[in-house]
């Protein structure tokens, strides 16, 4: 079962990226102290009324610099999940702390990337992604200097001048995950971000973020409602059951790393693709039970009525 | 398609409409026989306007016409955004103002003119209060209806990033709403127009207000009052067109 | 049924006969007459209301039609035709004939400068030099009071510019006088001044007509009626003047008839009276003590056209002569 972290904390040192220097020594550290706990958390919506559970006693760990996937049905409050751990929404019982302390109120310790890129319109691709800092009060010199850098990793140098409207939903995306690494958090959250990117394009940004991870150390949780991106991207994946979302099981991802495409056809990514599945596909054979636990409403945080101009990618999936 | 092209096909259609206009105004001269002091022909009014700039005339009024719309614009629009936003985002502050903010713009300003300048004099005073009552409500109620519609997701953006309220309405609802205050401007300058020259009416002693009722009433010189119409007109098309250019180069840019 | 007609039909032409009225043509129908009155009913219109009660319009085969419309709009109808006969201020028909506007002036009504600038009478101005410097209350830079104004200070070698006028679009400079707001204001002679005195407001008066005899309201017409209609119009004419002759002589007859075509006025006798007889001393000057009621005065038009053409801002051509302005021919 320690097979896969002695493996990563082992190409942990092998690869630094000099253009990360503080993210560098930073890692090291982190790898002995940084983790997400998540103890009982349980959360529910009042909605039209009535109280909806959304979680229900989830618990789980998230080790330092490793990327945990949480894989769930719609409606299994997966994006609640982020949410609480960005401290968005606080839960409603049980707690979250990052390194034992408990999560802030909109927790600068977290870089939050949405399901669409919400950029801002108004502005190029570089003042997007220094944005964060000029709320935090950093000085133009340095976050146009940090911006830049940070556009560079992504290959994305020659659009710095670009406004949103002139890129694709790809490279808006990838400037949203850019401004999420603004404030060099120690913690990526990434809510279903490719899911509005089709299959091909998914698969390599896949690769891309495999590829910003390692050489940014960054620990990331992702949450997708795809088996193969949360098998191919992550150490762990934590099924939830639909709604109220409980943590069905805990899947070990025993595939080595650095991860390259041919792991996809490997039988080990088949073997736990299955396991993921069959955590599933007890309620997934069950049409009835099904369509009972899909209720109506969405999540609720998923308003309607975004306007055109916005983002042709935008709302719920 | 050349640069040249694109101007000519887009200018066009308004020189055109601007023939078809001088033509018919000189056919109803020529046909009913109007003489100059009923109804002037274009080139009548065209000689007039040139001879009332040349002497001064009609920039002496207009100068005045201007620092009024100016001042009111300015005054009526700032005012109307930030009574826009608190309307917007207070549902106490809309429950408390719509009724007066409604009943001040249901009556017709011709009837408040008056009042206003007994109460104020026939100062610049009373004249940029007129303006900026009547370019009030359509910016006020553009600015409610833009941060109202401004996504939610970006909102909470926003609140991911810890931006203090003040961030929130500087980086993210103005700019967001931008593309409707505008037009709600765009609609509020030309109001501006009609407001300075009521507001002379009422009473003035330089204006294009008061160049009209001069050039009608002591000096009975009818050309002058069509080119003084013209101007107001050309004024108000103006100020338009300024609008119009704020907003393709804030907004266009990201559109 | 046919033995009723005959009587019937012999019985309605001898009816119709009679209401014909005395002295009438035999079936010649009245010419329609509009006549355009000041903006607003009043007993100075004491003599049509007499002229119509009284029948002379009628006797003279007139069929007069009231109209109330503000000078500018006047002068323009007037014009194009669209009334016939109209009361017009002197000052504007100047103007207007020099923009081409074809009236002409035939008949004075009032001959002595209506618009005048009063004081308070413990105010030390007692001439138009004493202005000089001190606060007056007018409604606007426009219209008969503003030319007589300019006119009245230019005698004392002033011009508007050397007092602190304040505007009053309301027309309330006399309260403004009263109240003192102002030092002097402008006003009627017929009106204001009237007024005060019978709230017990002394005021001295000044005006122009010692200074520059410019022409008050009188009869206008335009060139186009006036070939059309020459004869009516000259009856007309001599209709009015008979009974401005007549109240000139007993005001209160002028003002019983006043009253009943405009029954408001009865309201408050006394006051109307007392701007009927102010108004009856306007009819009257040195110039029609020797040339009767509604005489125009050549010399005085001519003074007073170049005066006006001397004023800034004044676009009367220099072609203009008196002779385009008047027509004495419908003067009996």
């Amino acid at each position: 079962m320690g097979e896969g972290r002695r493996a990563r904390e082992q190409s942990a040192g092998t690869s630094p990226d000099t253009r990360f220097p503080r993210c560098e020594s930073r890692r090291k550290e982190v790898i002995a102290l940084a983790q997400i706990r998540l103890d009982n958390v349980s959360r529910s919506f009042t909605v039209a009324g009535a109280t909806l559970p959304v979680l229900d006693a989830v618990s789980f760990d998230v080790p330092s610099g490793g990327v945990t996937a949480v894989l769930g049905p719609n409606g299994s409050g997966k994006s609640t999940l982020l949410r609480l751990i960005a401290g968005l929404i606080a839960p409603d019982d049980g707690s979250i702390t990052i390194d034992g302390l408990a999560v802030a109120d909109a927790d600068q310790r977290v870089g939050l990337v949405f399901q669409e890129p919400r950029l801002l319109p108004w502005r190029r691709a570089i003042d997007n992604v220094a944005f964060p800092l000029e709320l935090a009060g950093v000085g133009r010199a340095e976050r146009a200097e940090r911006a830049a850098r940070l556009l560079d990793l992504v290959g994305l140098s020659a659009f710095e001048r670009a406004y949103p409207h002139q890129l694709s939903g790809g490279m808006r995306q990838r400037v949203a995950i850019c401004r999420a690494l603004a404030r060099d958090p120690q913690i990526l959250l990434l809510d279903e971000p490719f899911s509005a990117l089709d299959a091909l394009t998914r698969e390599r940004f896949n690769a891309e973020l495999l590829d910003l991870w390692q050489r940014t150390g960054t620990t990331i949780v992702l949450v997708t409602h795809s088996i193969a991106e949360a098998v191919f991207l992550s150490d762990e994946v934590v099924v939830l059951t639909d709604r109220p979302g409980r943590v069905a099981a805990r899947v070990e991802v025993p595939l080595g790393r650095p991860r390259t495409a041919a792991a996809l056809d490997s039988a080990a990514f088949s073997r736990a693709a299955a396991t993921i599945r069959s955590h599933l596909s007890g309620r997934a054979d069950d049409l009835a039970a099904h369509e009972a636990a899909a209720a109506p409403i969405h999540d609720v945080l998923e308003r309607a009525g975004a306007p055109a101009w916005f983002d042709p990618f935008g709302g719920g999936v | 398609m050349t640069n040249l092209k694109r101007l000519t096909n887009a200018l066009l259609p308004i020189v055109a409409a601007a023939v078809v206009f001088l033509a018919g105004w000189k056919a109803l001269v020529v046909i009913a026989n109007y003489p100059d002091w009923f109804l002037p022909a274009p080139e009548v009014v065209a000689q007039r306007f040139a001879r009332a700039w040349l002497d001064g005339t009609m920039w002496r009024h207009a100068s005045a016409t201007l620092v009024e719309i100016g001042l009111g614009f300015v005054v009526g629009a700032g005012l109307a955004v930030g009574v826009g936003y608190l309307l917007a985002r207070s549902r106490l502050a809309e429950r408390l103002l719509s009724p007066y903010i409604v009943a001040a713009q249901a009556t017709p300003v011709l009837v408040l003119a008056p009042l206003l300048v007994f109460w104020l004099g026939t100062g610049l005073l009373p004249k940029v209060v007129i303006c900026a009552l009547i370019v009030f409500f359509p910016v006020a109620v553009a600015t409610m209806v833009g941060i109202r519609s401004v996504d939610a997701r970006l909102l909470e953006l926003g609140q991911a990033l810890r931006a203090t309220r003040s961030q929130v309405v500087r980086h993210l609802e103005l700019p967001a709403a931008l593309p409707q205050i505008l037009g709600g401007m765009r609609v509020g300058v030309t109001l501006a127009v009609i407001g300075a020259i009521v507001g002379e009416w009422a009473g003035a002693d330089r204006g294009l207000g008061v160049l009209i009722n001069l050039a009608r009433g002591s000096l009975f010189d009818i050309p002058l009052m069509f080119a003084t119409l013209a101007t107001i007109a050309g004024i108000a098309l103006l100020l338009y067109l300024v609008v119009v250019l704020v907003e393709r180069a804030l907004v266009g840019a990201w559109r | 049924m046919f033995r009723l007609l005959r009587p019937l039909v012999v019985l309605s032409l001898l009816v119709g006969t009679v209401a014909c009225g005395p002295g009438a043509p035999s079936a010649v129908p009245p010419v329609k007459l509009t006549v355009g009155l000041g903006y607003i009913p009043s007993v100075q219109f004491a003599q049509f209301y007499r002229a119509q009660q009284q029948g002379y319009y009628a006797q003279a085969g007139l069929d007069v039609a009231f109209q109330h419309e503000i000078d500018p709009n006047l002068i323009t109808l007037l014009g194009q035709g669209a009334v016939d006969i109209g009361m017009a201020d002197g000052t504007s028909v100047i103007p207007a004939a020099g923009q081409g506007i074809p009236v002409r002036y035939i008949a004075t009504v009032y001959a002595r400068f209506p618009s005048v600038v009063m004081a308070a009478a413990d105010s030390g101005i007692s001439s138009p030099a004493d202005l000089d410097g001190r606060s007056l209350g007018i409604p606007g830079r426009f219209g008969s009071s503003w030319i007589m104004l300019q006119a009245l200070l230019a005698s004392a070698g002033l011009s508007p510019d050397d007092l602190e006028i304040r505007l009053y679009p309301d027309f309330g400079q006399a309260v403004g006088l009263q109240q003192g707001q102002v030092d002097a204001a402008t006003g009627f002679r017929n009106n204001e001044p009237v007024q005060l005195d019978l709230a017990g407001f002394d005021v001295t008066v000044l005006d122009v007509d010692a200074i520059t005899p410019l022409p008050g309201p009188g009869l206008t017409i335009g060139e186009s009626t006036l070939a059309a209609k020459r004869d009516a119009v000259r009856a007309f004419v001599a209709a009015t003047l008979r009974a401005m002759d007549e109240i000139n002589a007993d005001p209160e007859a002028g003002l019983d008839d006043a009253i009943t075509s405009v029954p408001e006025l009865g309201n408050d006798r006394a006051t109307q009276l007392a701007i009927l007889e102010a108004t009856i001393e306007m009819w009257r000057s040195p110039y029609t003590g020797t040339h009767g009621l509604g005489a125009i005065d050549r010399d005085a038009w001519s003074r007073s056209l170049e005066f006006m053409r001397g004023l800034p801002d004044s676009n009367i051509p220099s072609s203009l002569a008196v002779d385009r302005l008047v027509a004495e021919e419908l003067l009996p």
